[in-house]
């Protein structure tokens, strides 16, 4: 199986804070991954320096390619739209996701929006937390890419939300494809992650397989996971 | 479905299917619903349904036709050997904590059958 994801002694500071430091990570084609850790533990930044929106030392490589440039074509990530301003039609962010990405797949889209109950013809400004989310997924799994990162997709969502969202990506991630999901709460997800991979302590503390995990600890993901905190710090 | 999250997702997908083809839900020869189907079904991914089918596969109760899917066995013999399996793996549960009780095996075999008397004849009433 090849890798979609290789990441060797990545770091990053921010405002001489050490954010990250020597970061090894790699991901094989044609899995769900889950990307754990608490607020600022640096799940975004880890996302942002993927992308290439943010720079770091190490080397991180997509699909066989390096350079911030290349990688963006072959990563998706699930822009919050900040860009846009709030009277903008979904519509016409479609049009603009379309002229920017060339693998932007409008039939993709389309089965997406008709799924998740998108109207197009809605403003962003209409759009509740919930439908805002299934909007930036239907647009981040419409690019047909080798790696989609979902930054924490359920935060603050209604469950019958999130078990659409959850549905679509297991419906539309290409077979081959890779996609890296970040959440602080493991349960909602756990029945759909092949491996989770944990942020703490400026580095990635575990790398594992969701059912060996359940195979040699007998835990439930999210206890397993609470467990390397033990002893320590707070949760939100 | 709901999954209990300490045991591996894989296991639980193949006692779920043992339970839809001795249950006849899934009946010998019926084609399996394509693996992303199964994965949106039961909410989980395709690789543990992969994971899943391939034992299956390897146990022969299920048979994977090239270009045409996953079919349940035709294998009556094969499908009576996994009954027989899903029986004894039940049994097995109860006769351990019925013992666990003390009670010795005369006993657990008075008490299942007195057991079966009421619940058949409260199903009469």
């Amino acid at each position: 199986m090849t890798d979609v994801l290789t990441i060797e002694n990545l770091s990053y500071k921010r405002n001489q804070k050490l954010i990250l430091a020597n970061v090894d990570l790699t991901l094989a084609a044609g899995k769900i991954v889950g990307l754990l850790g608490e607020n600022g533990a640096g799940k975004t930044t880890l996302m942002r320096l993927i992308t290439g929106s943010a720079q770091g030392n190490g080397t991180i490589t997509v699909s066989g390619t390096t350079t911030p440039a290349q990688r963006k074509s072959h990563v998706s990530f699930s822009e919050q739209l900040h860009g846009f301003s709030k009277s903008t039609k979904l519509a016409r962010v479609v049009s603009f996701y379309q002229l920017v990405y060339p693998d932007f797949d409008l039939k993709r889209y389309q089965d997406l929006a008709a799924f998740l109950q998108i109207n197009d013809d809605l403003k962003l400004s209409a759009l509740s937390k919930g439908m805002r989310e299934k909007f930036i997924i239907a647009l981040t799994l419409a690019r047909q890419v080798e790696l989609y990162l979902l930054d924490e997709p359920f935060s603050g969502i209604d469950s019958m939300s999130r078990k659409k969202i959850i549905s679509s990506i297991i419906q539309w991630t290409p077979e081959n494809a890779t996609l890296l999901i970040s959440d602080h709460y493991v349960t909602e997800i756990a029945s759909v992650l092949d491996e989770i991979v944990v942020v703490k302590d400026q580095t990635i503390a575990v790398h594992r397989g969701a059912d060996e995990i359940r195979n040699q600890t007998g835990l439930e993901i999210e206890d397993y996971y609470e467990s390397l905190y033990e002893g320590g710090v707070q949760h939100d | 479905m709901k999954f209990d999250d300490k045991v591996p997702i894989y296991y639980q997908i193949k006692q779920h299917l043992y339970h839809e083809i001795l249950a006849a839900t899934l009946k010998p020869g019926d084609k399996l619903p394509a693996v992303r189907q199964l994965a949106v079904d039961l909410t989980v991914n395709v690789n543990t349904i992969q994971r899943a089918l391939s034992e299956m596969i390897t146990e022969g109760v299920i048979e994977s036709r090239r270009g045409k899917g996953n079919f349940v066995t035709q294998d009556t013999a094969r499908l009576a050997q996994l009954k027989e399996q899903l029986v004894m793996a039940q049994l097995a549960l109860v006769y351990a904590q019925l013992h666990a009780l003390n009670l010795s095996d005369d006993e657990i075999i008075e008490s299942l059958k007195r057991y079966i008397e009421q619940k058949g004849a409260a199903q009469n009433d």
